[in-house]
């Protein structure tokens, strides 16, 4: 019966997070279609990326309360991409510096 | 008996808590490979966004942004039907796991038509992989996630034959786990693709 009852609410969590990666999709189409670009928007685009990669990576391929490394690697991927986006939008110049052939 | 398991089954690395991994060890070198081929792709986009500001400001306006977001929506939405799949064989239901495997096969197929569509219009709005440098790495880093999409269908029509055919059961389905966790890869290879060719300017 408690295992029933724990079955029942997996499933309402991974419903509900169903909805929030819809929203938050959609939330981020809106934006830009309508904001001019800024940093603001750039970050929360970046934000919103991060929250998306951990949902899935946490609760669809239930990382949540595996090997830590494994956990680790696939949850720092979603904190690299998201900080590179809001670095290359603030230090375009200085990286490009970086990468330059000569 | 009708047992309900939620949680992941501890694989055989379970020497201490949180050891486990879902699905097998082999499947995780697959996954850890695919993500860093894609972080390469995605290494260059920045490298070449700073060379070019321009056309890297101008692409994604260019771009079919329903298109985009449209696939956006349906790769949500097939991981979701996939983990479903995974919950509902935990709980011995077999019919129901094929069947919501099947919803994630037709968001696949949706995927891969609308893709088809969207490099039309594009050709029609005269964008190929000739015309600047963003759209050489659009081509090239879309293009590659279609294929994975493609075989990622054809891996899960696979899946549903092995349970259709009583090979994976409540208690032994490794290969189902294995198949969902590739899928959910392709997912978070999407909706890192998405902002970056679609919304950040």
């Amino acid at each position: 019966m408690q295992t029933m009852i724990q079955a029942k609410r997996h499933i309402q969590t991974i419903d509900k997070l169903w909805v929030i990666l819809i929203a938050l999709t959609l939330f981020s189409a809106f934006m830009a279609e309508r904001a001019t670009p800024s940093f603001v928007s750039v970050a929360i685009m970046a934000i919103v990326l991060a929250v998306k990669g951990r949902i899935i990576v946490d609760h669809f391929m239930e990382l949540k309360n595996a090997h830590f490394l494994l956990r680790g690697l696939m949850r720092a991927y979603f904190y690299v991409i998201p900080s590179l986006i809001i670095i290359v939008y603030l230090f375009p110049e200085t990286i490009a510096r970086w990468t330059a052939l000569s | 008996m009708n047992t309900f398991v939620t949680q992941a089954q501890p694989s055989f690395l379970s020497f201490r808590k949180y050891t486990s991994i879902p699905g097998s060890m082999a499947i995780w070198f697959a996954i850890l490979a695919e993500m860093t081929e894609f972080t390469i792709m995605f290494i260059v986009y920045f490298i070449a966004k700073v060379h070019n500001p321009e056309l890297f400001y101008d692409g994604p306006t260019r771009l079919n942004t329903l298109a985009g977001t449209s696939n956006t929506l349906i790769m949500l939405t097939s991981s979701f039907f996939v983990i479903r799949a995974v919950i509902a064989i935990r709980n011995n239901q077999l019919r129901q796991s094929s069947r919501w495997l099947w919803a994630a096969v037709i968001c696949g197929l949706l995927y891969l038509i609308i893709k088809v569509l969207e490099y039309q219009w594009n050709t029609a709005q005269g964008l190929d992989t000739e015309t600047n440098i963003f759209y050489g790495v659009y081509y090239y880093v879309t293009f590659n996630h279609f294929l994975h999409v493609g075989w990622g269908s054809a891996g899960l029509i696979w899946v549903i034959y092995r349970i259709n055919t009583g090979i994976y059961t409540q208690n032994e389905h490794e290969g189902l786990i294995n198949m969902a966790v590739y899928w959910h890869m392709i997912d978070l290879a999407w909706i890192t693709i998405f902002p970056l060719l679609y919304i950040i300017r």
